[in-house]
């Protein structure tokens, strides 16, 4: 069933009556902060002095690592990551001084009064240096099954190769920001943008040196997360928090749009090593990778996003010796962090490359042996990891998408272009993504929830997901509207906050309506109990008739009914009042964990997901072979979803993700200077997609009839796995390349796929042509 | 001389007193006002420097035509003194009396054109002020429009379905029935010479050439600002004071624009979407690459005197009006003097105009009929982005095909906007045939010496000015992607 519900705070986005943290009303007395960073990738702070700075009328507050009241710690996983640099600055952006003052032009005069004398150490720059001098983050990962090398050996056909893929900023639309509030009895009050309330409660207690009662966080909504305000937004709420404990005043901290992109990390750049055996017909026998991530100066999640990475090296295909390694190198820069696909992505493009190049190699066509490789029946239906692929779409979707974008007549019509074509060349491609659901550590897969019916008939609910733009609270709201059996307009799901769910986990992995929707539900389902026995009690005729069972009372249509006796009904505003008199409670919290799922990590071995996500998109570009200019002609999109909770809110994600997969695979680039000095930190020199790098014929479709058993209301996640569907660009753009020397070449190709790139290989590409 | 501005907010008189002990400075930008009231909180901040349209607002004023006109502009980079005798449109202002929302921001809830909402305002701001533009709206239009705006969740499919829905039946709207008295209210406001001098700043905001030519020659230190779409990056980014200020933006006759047969002579004041749209029809070429200039709310307020004032390497109006053979007129105490545009960049981001002078005017000529001229703009992205590469060519051949005149001038490739003379020689009297154009290729890179910076390698320069000859050449032989 689907609930066609327009987002919950429509109206207040176009009004601008939507409140992000930088607009909500200043508490009295409120100051603004500021973070200091050095100028240096690898540093010893030999000495500072923060008198001066401290000594201007108006500034409250200079602090450094010293005056930190608890712990200077805010490695959400290792503990490796100081919230202000103490001795030793390892990256460009890394917090050393905070400033509390009147004004934000106090602070940078404040800021341009701190005296601090460092000592240049030797920096890490890149993937390459690291890997040489050998910094590993942590000991490498390893997936393995049979024998890769023996089977690669013995394949009749062989290739390896190198990939780069490229850092991608997240650039939210809203920067990272928070307000603290010392309260009374040493609470501290937290409006945070972040995407994991609960991280941000415990890291701010833990900064303050104070129990996690002490500290409420508080999140309506965020102007954008994509992974970037998984971790990183602690940050800010921990800077405001220790400014806003020093000063005893409330402190709010958002931080300038190229501090932010400066300081913040970003999607990890990968160096990947592949190697691949396959038979005449394409098939392949056996592939080794070996991924190689920067993982920047710290810790963060890159464990995770490696190991993500991993599980999808395979992407949607059958490998019988399948070998991957991992590691994450450490650099002098951010850390880099969570970014939607969070490692899928990079994983996914190895493997992409791989059959790119076969098709090559054969002079086949790449769809027909994406389709040879996928999933099948067992044995073919396991993967690396040993997880079954169920209910697997792939053949399906791929069948229909085929013929719904005509592939086989625009091949040829791309092939006939082109040969008429001397500057302007087409490609077309079609990729797809398998995408498992779940956190791949275990114990996040959990979700609480409370749901309070008022006396009137309407309900709140709170839940531990935070609103990001993906539509959460507007699913959430139709799934309990559903269960109720009421108007959606009777409900309000009231903003995230750690004082009504406790102990939540982030808002990541794609999983907010499985795992919240889940959890309301049961919250509902424990009030619908009470309410069902007291009612079957009312609606029951007295002696003699036959009683009303609880369970057949269906909750629909704003009335209570019971279905053996259908006449036997009462509305559901006047059931509540009634049972309010009868001392029922309203209220209830409720609970939801993954079950059935689990992952040896050491092994190599598991079920890490609880279900598979799949989709296909084929695009076709056109590219200036003079100046690199591309254009993206037509994309068409089919996505599985299972039964939609919301159609319109999951397109949504389907083209927010595929727009944001654009960027990565092409306009987007992060530049570094040789000194670690981030040169793209503005949207002047980062280009993300606008309106017109969006295809006009943009299909995009939602497949039917595949409901998914295992999930609420049996929909299926959406929000990362559409973003590695804009592979087929860039893909599509290698085999327009490609097509200059005959397609007998493989062309040169990393990602981002810029105009620089493009235009360089068309160039040596036309020479050896 | 006023040291107070006069405008109106949502159509509400407004003033603010810029003088001594103001807590605004003339340099504060409308949407660091805007935001220090709670009031106003809708329009947002993305990045400061003209990149997002977070900031979008639309300035509403007397058209030529005795209607208002709509622009939509980026408040972050908009100093106060700019709003006098305008009406602030701001997101606030909307929706009409009774609460009903306006027709675009009801399309944007209808098509789920807002995920997380933060770049909505600015959004909605773009497409009212798309609403209130004349003529048909196709999609086109609807993508110019919105190049100012990034969003990172919806991936602007809804949004561009809702503007075109919302336009599609254009219907008058709560500001068309406030327009007389909003005229009227704006009238009133006299347009005098601005002068704002506090114990930090200096500003002046001539309502004459004439003042402003005195004022510049006593105060030669005071930075010039027109658009301030330049400049205002001082104040937003570099968090500058700039300590003296000479606004050319209420002057007039600096917006002037006459147009011949013969030639588009333009105001220095004359901002870049207004010669966009005379140059549409007229030189194509100038058209073509004025319309991938910034985005429509830099174009609003950008001015061609401030692109030549920049003397920027790579301003892009300046390799046509290198190919244009354009002329550019100065004024100051010596009076008024025209310098040939291949004389006026001097060097690296300076220019013929001296401290004492302002540039008034440029002369543009239209070509004759069989004089072919190109132009490309080559950058990371299609929209909204600064060159790596621009180039323009002008080309007469004879007869028999062969190169009767060409100018070939490069932007990105060398400290100023530069003719490739080099090439220019080894292609005079040549057959303009592919062969030639791709031993002239070389010659190109003989021409320049480019650097690498953040925009592009000088491998890539190099290889995009050599490439671009070839397109010019595919492009005046009618043969754009025929078969080598
Ligand atoms: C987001 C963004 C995108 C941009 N995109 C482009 C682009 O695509 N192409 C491009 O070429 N530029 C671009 N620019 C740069 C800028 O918009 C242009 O250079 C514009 O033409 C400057 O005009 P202005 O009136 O705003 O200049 P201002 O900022 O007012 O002035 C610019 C300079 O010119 C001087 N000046 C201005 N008027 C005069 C005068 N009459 N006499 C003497 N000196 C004068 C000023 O002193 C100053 O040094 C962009 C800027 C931004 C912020
Ligand atoms: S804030 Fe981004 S354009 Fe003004
Ligand atoms: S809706 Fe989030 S940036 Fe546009």
């Amino acid at each position: 069933m689907s609930m066609p519900l327009l987002h919950e705070s429509a109206v207040g986005h176009v009004t601008g009556e939507a409140q992000y943290i930088d607009d909500l009303s200043h508490p009295e007395r409120l100051l603004a902060g500021r973070v200091v960073y050095g100028p240096h990738a690898h540093a010893r702070v030999v000495t500072f002095d923060l008198t001066a700075a401290r000594s201007i009328p108006g500034v409250r507050a200079v602090l450094s690592a010293r005056d930190i009241p608890g712990e200077n710690q805010v490695g959400p996983v290792v503990h490796d990551e100081v919230l202000l640099a103490d001795d030793e600055v390892t990256f460009i952006g890394q917090a050393v001084f905070l400033i509390a003052a009147d004004s934000d032009e106090l602070c940078r005069e404040a800021e341009r009064a701190i005296a601090v004398e460092y000592e240049q150490l030797p920096a890490v720059l890149d993937l390459p240096s690291a890997m040489a001098a050998g910094a590993l983050m942590g000991p490498p990962r390893r997936i393995l099954r049979g024998d890769p090398a023996g089977a690669i050996g013995k394949a009749l056909h062989r290739i390896s190769g190198e990939l780069e893929t490229g850092a991608q900023e997240h650039w939210y639309l809203e920067t990272q920001a928070a307000l603290c509030v010392p309260a009374e009895d040493r609470r501290m009050l937290v409006y945070s943008s972040t995407q994991h309330p609960s991280e941000t409660q415990t890291l701010v207690a833990e900064v303050l040196g104070w129990p996690r009662n002490a500290v409420e966080v508080e999140v309506r909504r965020l102007g954008g997360g994509f992974g970037g305000k998984e971790t990183q937004a602690n940050h800010t709420a921990c800077w405001a928090a220790v400014l806003a404990h020093a000063t005893g005043r409330p402190v709010k901290i958002r931080l300038f749009r190229d501090d932010d992109m400066i300081m913040t990390g970003k999607r990890h750049r990968f160096l990947s090593r592949y190697e691949a055996g396959f038979d005449a017909e394409g098939v392949l026998q056996g592939v080794a990778i070996e991924l190689n991530s920067d993982g920047g100066a710290t810790t963060d999640l890159s464990f995770a996003i490696l190991e993500r990475a991993m599980l999808h090296a395979d992407n949607s295909y059958f490998v019988p010796d399948f070998g991957v390694t991992g590691s994450v190198w450490k650099t002098n820069l951010p850390s880099n962090t969570a970014f939607r696909g969070f490692g899928g992505p990079q994983g996914i493009a190895v493997m992409e490359t791989i059959i790119d190049r076969i098709a090559r190699t054969l002079g086949r066509d790449a769809a027909e042996i994406r389709r040879k490789n996928f999933y099948r029946a067992a044995p073919a239906d396991t993967t690396h990891y040993g997880q079954v692929v169920e209910d697997n779409r792939l053949a399906l979707i791929h069948d229909r998408l085929m013929a719904s974008s005509g592939y086989t007549q625009r091949r040829a019509a791309v092939a006939a272009f082109n040969a008429g074509s001397a500057f302007v060349r087409r490609g077309i491609a079609l990729t797809p993504v398998k995408f498992g659901i779940s956190f791949t550590t275990t114990f996040l897969n959990q979700a609480g929830a409370l749901v309070h019916i008022y006396t009137d008939g309407t309900v709140l609910v709170s839940h531990g997901g935070v609103e990001m733009g993906q539509g959460l609270h507007t699913k959430i709201r139709g799934i309990a509207a559903a269960e109720l059996g009421i108007d959606p307009a009777r409900v309000r799901v009231g903003a995230t906050n750690t004082a009504k769910v406790p102990n939540t986990s982030a808002t990541a992995a794609s999983s907010g309506a499985d795992l919240n929707g889940m959890a309301v539900r049961n919250a509902i389902d424990t009030i619908k109990t009470r309410m069902s026995a007291a009612l079957s009690e009312k609606l029951s005729p007295g002696a003699g008739g036959e009683p009303s069972r609880a369970a057949d009372l269906r909750f629909a249509a704003g009335r209570i009914v019971d279905s053996v006796h259908p006449e036997r009904a009462i509305t559901f505003d006047e059931a509540v009042r009634w049972l309010y008199l009868q001392r029922i409670g309203l209220s209830a919290a409720g609970f939801y964990s993954t079950p059935g799922i689990g992952w040896d990590r050491d092994a190599g071995r598991g079920t890490p997901f609880l279900y598979y996500a799949f989709g296909m998109a084929v695009s076709e570009v056109s590219v200036d072979l003079l100046t690199g200019a591309h254009t993206v002609e037509r994309v068409d999109i089919l996505h599985d979803v299972g039964d939609s909770l919301n159609p319109a809110i999951d397109r949504g994600q389907v083209e927010g993700g595929f727009v944001q997969g654009l960027g990565w695979c092409t306009t987007e680039e992060i530049l570094w200077d040789a000194r670690g000095t981030l040169m793209t930190h503005s949207p002047d020199t980062y280009k993300i997609p606008t309106a017109g790098d969006v295809p006009e014929d943009l299909r995009v479709a939602l497949v039917d009839g595949v409901p998914n058993p295992h999930v609420i209301r049996n929909s299926k996640a959406v929000g990362e796995p559409p973003f590695m569907l804009a592979l087929s660009v860039w893909l599509a753009i290698k085999d327009a390349l490609s097509s200059i020397a005959g397609h007998t070449v493989e062309p040169q190709f990393s990602l981002p796929a810029t105009r620089e790139r493009i235009a360089l290989e068309a160039e040596r590409l036309r020479r050896l042509a | 001389m006023r040291d107070t501005i006069q405008f109106l907010v949502n159509g509400e008189p407004a003033r603010i007193d810029l003088g001594p002990g103001s807590p605004w400075r003339p340099t504060t930008t409308v949407l660091q006002y805007l935001r220090a009231h709670p009031e106003y909180r809708g329009v947002k901040e993305g990045c400061a420097e003209g990149d997002c349209g977070a900031c979008t607002v639309v300035l509403a004023e007397d058209g030529t035509d005795g209607a208002l006109q709509y622009r939509a502009v980026d408040s972050c980079l908009l100093f106060l003194p700019t709003l006098h005798r305008k009406n602030l449109i701001t997101i606030e202002g909307l929706r009409a009396t009774d609460g009903a929302l306006h027709p675009v921001q009801d399309a944007i809830v209808r098509h789920s054109g807002s995920q997380c909402g933060f770049c909505t305002p600015g959004i909605v701001m773009s497409l009212f002020a798309l609403y209130h533009t004349a003529g048909v709206i196709g999609r086109h239009d609807v993508i110019d429009a919105l190049a100012g705006n990034l969003c990172r969740c919806t991936g602007y499919r809804p949004v561009v379905d809702a503007a075109l829905d919302s336009c599609a039946a254009r219907g008058p709207d709560h500001f068309s029935a406030a327009e007389p008295g909003v005229l009227r209210a704006l009238g009133a406001i006299p347009s005098d010479d601005m002068l704002i001098e506090t114990e930090t700043q200096a500003y002046c905001r001539p309502a004459t050439l004439a003042f402003a030519l005195r004022y510049r020659s006593i105060k030669p230190e005071a930075i010039i600002v027109n658009g301030a779409t330049d400049v205002a990056l001082r104040v937003t980014k570099r968090h500058e004071q700039l300590a003296s200020v000479l606004d050319l933006s209420g002057i007039a006759e600096l917006r002037s624009l006459r147009v011949s047969p013969a030639a588009i002579d333009a105001g220095a004041g004359v901002t870049i979407e207004e010669l966009r749209r005379v140059a549409t029809g007229r030189i194509p070429a100038l058209a073509e690459m004025l319309s991938v200039f910034g985005s429509r709310q830099i174009r609003n307020v950008a001015t061609l005197g401030g692109n030549l004032g920049t003397g920027s390497p790579i301003g892009d109006t300046l390799p046509v009006l290198l190919a244009l053979e354009a002329t550019v007129s100065v004024s100051g105490p010596r009076g008024e003097r025209a310098v040939p545009i291949q004389d006026f960049f001097t060097g690296y981001r300076s220019t013929a105009c001296a401290p004492d002078e302002i540039i008034v005017a440029v002369h543009i000529p239209i070509p004759p009929q069989g004089t072919d001229v190109r132009a490309i703009k080559v950058s990371r992205r299609k929209e909204l982005d600064i060159s790596t590469v621009s180039a323009a060519m002008r080309l007469r051949t004879t007869g028999n095909g062969s190169v009767d005149e060409i100018v070939l001038a490069y932007g990105g490739m060398a400290a100023t906007p530069q003719r490739a003379s080099a090439t220019e020689a080894f292609l005079s009297g040549k057959p303009w045939s592919r062969s030639t154009v791709e031993a002239a290729m070389d010659a190109v890179a003989n021409d320049f010496a480019p650097l690498t910076d953040v925009r592009g390698s000088a491998q890539y320069r190099t290889l995009i000015a050599r490439n671009v000859l070839l397109k010019f050449w595919a492009a005046t032989d009618g043969k754009e992607g025929a078969a080598s």
